[in-house]
């Protein structure tokens, strides 16, 4: 096989990755003894390659290292404190609701102000609960009871459910979804109880009928606050 | 019934993306630096990068093998950076020289002392100078590749880019740098980016 130079030129990556079928790989060997001026061009690239492979790059400065992966979880928090507006004027769909039980297993009761969510007809919500503890509370028993028109998605037309889970110490989230059917009077409940004591929380509902646009329309009802008695022991 | 989680999760998330991502934050930034060539650029496209990859801490942990996945967001993040600062590298295509003067003649052999060490830094600088002006696809194959070390199997999915394609790129790329090396004057200005 005799090549040219321009065959020589072409093959000559492949010569050099060790990428050339055997008989090709002795012509090139073959073309560049004989012809001084590809030898060369074989020369420049084979040092080529030899010198990007020995190239250096800088290590980071001392300190980049911790100050990127800070920055980086301090950035996204702050991106996610900014987003949140939009993203709950847009959707709507997952509402936050803190509520404390820091002294869940005390004996003295502490009131805790009645919340207000507002939900979309017919529209499926997740309401958000966290409930923080100051200690872990295995075996709690978590109690629910919804008002008239609102459902807990998958648990049918149930007004009361009643289950047992694990706290752990610092916050847990319970997340509720949930749907309107129609105007709201009354509170959600939940209410917490372990061993002797025991903690309510109400959550009072609004709902608002959809509109064309997406954007909230107006309340279909609108509750009073009703504080009731947020403790029970 | 609905179950109750933990719901510490940003601390959480915090602990693990750092525990994820610090032993490689090193490498981005080699990578970013020979992407960029620029200490405050491969500062800047790092840290675009783990802004990034903060909310995605989950998937993170979950994935075999980090290294090759982060240099692929990190080739992303990079041509996005050269785009958005309108760095407009050569776009044309430069003829490999015929003549004499190359300074690539001489250093296939090894050479040790001080006087050959010195030379080889400068040439070291001129291929440097020369790769700021490959774009960026030309400039992550060379880098990747022939500098890195990866197979351009293993560059497939990490650039994204059919094999045929970047063995042509890779092709076109060592040309280039070739003949920019020998159009360079050996007496150039420092390369001072900061």
């Amino acid at each position: 096989m005799n090549l040219t130079c321009r065959d020589s030129a072409a093959s000559l990556d492949d010569y050099l990755d060790g990428q050339l079928d055997a008989p090709r790989h002795q012509a090139l060997e073959e073309h560049l003894q004989g012809c001084p001026q590809c030898h060369l061009q074989h020369d420049r690239a084979a040092a080529l390659r030899t010198e990007l492979r020995a190239l250096p790059a800088p290590a980071a400065r001392p300190g980049f290292v911790n100050e990127a992966l800070a920055r980086a979880v301090r950035g996204a928090d702050s991106a996610t404190r900014h987003a949140r507006p939009l993203v709950a004027m847009a959707l709507a769909a997952s509402l936050t609701l803190a509520v404390g039980v820091a002294i869940i297993v005390g004996t003295r009761p502490v009131s805790a102000p009645v919340q207000i969510v507002t939900l979309t007809l017919d529209q499926p919500e997740t309401l958000r609960l966290r409930f923080n503890s100051a200690a872990p509370l295995p075996a709690a028993t978590l109690s629910l009871t919804l008002p008239e028109n609102l459902e807990l998605a998958g648990y049918g037309g149930r007004r009361e459910l009643t289950w047992q889970t694990d706290l752990n110490e610092g916050g847990n989230l319970l997340q509720l979804p949930l749907v309107a059917r129609g105007a709201v009077e009354g509170d959600l409940v939940a209410r917490l109880s372990h061993g002797e004591s025991s903690k309510t929380f109400r959550v009072k509902i609004e709902v608002r009928s959809p509109s064309k646009t997406g954007m909230s329309a107006e309340p279909l009802a609108k509750l009073q606050s009703s504080r009731g008695t947020p403790w029970r022991t | 019934m609905p179950p109750i989680l933990p719901f510490r999760r940003n601390r959480l998330a915090s602990s693990n993306f750092e525990d994820i991502l610090r032993p490689h934050v090193e490498f981005l930034y080699r990578l970013a630096w020979r992407f960029t060539g620029s200490t405050a650029d491969a500062e800047d496209l790092v840290q675009d990068v783990l802004i990034k990859l903060f909310p995605r801490t989950r998937e993170l942990s979950a994935i075999d093998k980090l290294r090759p996945w982060l240099a692929r967001v990190l080739y992303r993040q990079y041509v996005d950076f050269v785009r958005q600062r309108g760095r407009s590298p050569m776009t044309g295509q430069a003829t490999e020289a015929e003549g004499d003067d190359n300074p690539l003649d001489g250093f296939a052999a090894a050479v040790d002392g001080p006087e050959e060490q010195a030379e080889r830094s400068q040439l070291h600088e001129r291929i440097l100078r020369a790769m700021d002006r490959l774009n960026p696809e030309q400039r992550a194959v060379i880098t990747l590749h022939d500098v890195e070390g990866y197979s351009l199997v293993e560059l497939e999915p990490i650039l994204d880019t059919p094999l045929g394609t970047l063995k042509s790129r890779l092709h076109r790329a060592r040309q280039q740098l070739r003949a920019l090396l020998a159009m360079e004057p050996f007496s150039g200005g420092e390369r001072v980016k900061e």
